[in-house]
């Protein structure tokens, strides 16, 4: 096989995948805005709610750079629909890394995956970073564009520099369990089928 | 005048839109700005004869700004207050970028925005993968349509009543036919020579017109607007 670079081929799949995956994002964000304990249970709800389109990713990549275009296509994506570009390095280092882990797995190995595609979902963080970051102008930015004064302090309780680093850990590890599950759905449905 | 523009107009119109949604307007005269700016790509869709998303969209935009500015303030408590700020702040916020950037779906053919792409010397990679996920959010609406009559046909509406089942019911029949959607589309994409050595050359002749440079010109007075009456004054 031609190991040298990515084919059109590749680029489709990244395309369909970060389109799917984003469709999926988009369905579970919306819910942040009833409450803002919701948007602090992202790190729990997208990376179970993404596995199983990922998994089925994973099993299309074997070239180095495929989880990489999705991340700088998803902080893109991310920036066009007004999450900001402060969490855009973050996003793409996270796709970086994951595509060097899977890589020294050969995009073969499972146990590799896994590890991979948790941190490839620590990019959800990356949306919490102006919160973190411009905290005080975030807020007045909030109270402006007509939210409460309640949804602002409940989120600036669920989240903030201290409680950044358990959301971290957390959105890790469910990712890995993501992983779990989205590979067994792909091995029930999509490998007998023949697509896998 | 011919309602068509570059595809680097339009692209230009979202990076603006965009940048402008992350500020929150906080004066009249910032709320003015920002209206106006989203009433651009509704007066694009009328011109383009897409009246219906035209309309939807206006009623949608001016629902959510009516109940933001006479409903809606800091004190606001209660559950149907956060349900209403919750479609607000969605539709407040976002719908400007939203409304842009599906003109600019909806009206960019995928050539056009290809050589648009390549005339602005953005890798391959990325350009290819972008025009994918642009022409692909219709086709998942269209696909999950399909999947919904398929299974309301069969009796079953949300998982059967089983929650858990509802992943199942539809993700992965969705995820099945993007997958061939994507094959087919490679396909296609090989026989028109995506990804050779050669550099392609396109039928559309782009061309900044006299209506893009104004919309640039617009856009950027709009976005300078906005950036110095909320930060510099």
């Amino acid at each position: 096989m031609d190991k040298k670079g990515l084919t059109p081929k590749d680029f489709i799949s990244i395309g369909i995948f970060t389109a799917i995956w984003f469709v999926v994002e988009f369905a579970f964000g919306i819910l942040g805005y009833i409450h803002p304990y919701i948007v602090a249970a992202y790190v729990v709800m997208l990376p179970l709610a993404g596995a199983i389109p990922m998994m089925l990713f994973y099993t299309k990549v074997e070239k180095f750079g495929m989880l990489t275009i999705m991340s700088v296509l998803i902080a893109i994506i991310m920036f066009v629909t007004g999450m900001g570009y402060l969490g855009a390095p973050i996003t793409i280092a996270s796709g970086l890394i994951a595509d060097l882990i899977a890589k020294s797995g050969n995009y073969k190995k499972f146990p590799k995956t896994v590890l991979s595609y948790g941190v490839f979902c620590l990019w959800i963080c990356a949306n919490y970073f102006p919160i973190l970051v411009t905290a005080d102008s975030y807020r007045q930015d909030l109270v402006d564009a007509g939210y409460s004064a309640e949804y602002c302090d409940n989120l600036f309780r669920a989240i903030n520099p201290r409680t950044i680093a358990v959301l971290l850990i957390v959105c890790f590890i469910c990712g890995c369990i993501g992983a779990f599950i989205g590979k067994a759905a792909v091995r029930k449905h999509f490998e007998k089928a023949g697509i896998a | 005048m011919s309602a068509k523009l570059d595809p680097r107009t339009k692209l230009y119109m979202i990076l603006i839109v965009s940048a402008v949604v992350m500020m929150s307007a906080t004066t009249p005269l910032l709320w003015v700005v920002r209206i106006a700016m989203t009433l651009i790509p509704l007066i694009l869709l009328v011109a383009e004869k897409r009246y219906a998303s035209a309309l939807r969209f206006t009623i949608l935009y001016a629902i959510a700004l009516v109940l933001t500015f006479c409903f809606l303030s800091e004190e606001s408590t209660g559950i149907l207050q956060s349900l209403l700020i919750g479609y607000c702040g969605i539709a407040v916020q976002f719908l400007p970028a939203l409304i842009t950037a599906w003109y600019v779906v909806r009206t960019t053919k995928i050539d056009e925005f290809m050589s648009a792409m390549q005339r602005m010397h953005v890798p391959d990679g990325i350009a290819i993968s972008l025009a994918v996920v642009m022409r692909f959010f219709p086709t998942i609406k269209e696909e999950y349509a399909s999947i919904t009559d398929a299974m309301r046909m069969r009796g079953i509406s949300f998982g059967g009543g089983r929650p858990s089942k509802m992943v199942e019911y539809r993700m992965i029949p969705l995820l099945f036919s993007c997958v061939n959607i994507g094959d087919e589309l490679s396909a296609a994409a090989i026989t028109r020579g995506l990804g050779g050595k050669v550099k392609r050359t396109s039928v559309e002749e782009l061309r900044l017109r006299v209506s893009d440079w104004i919309l640039i010109l617009g856009f950027t007075a709009a976005a300078s607007v906005f950036v110095i009456f909320k930060y510099v004054l």
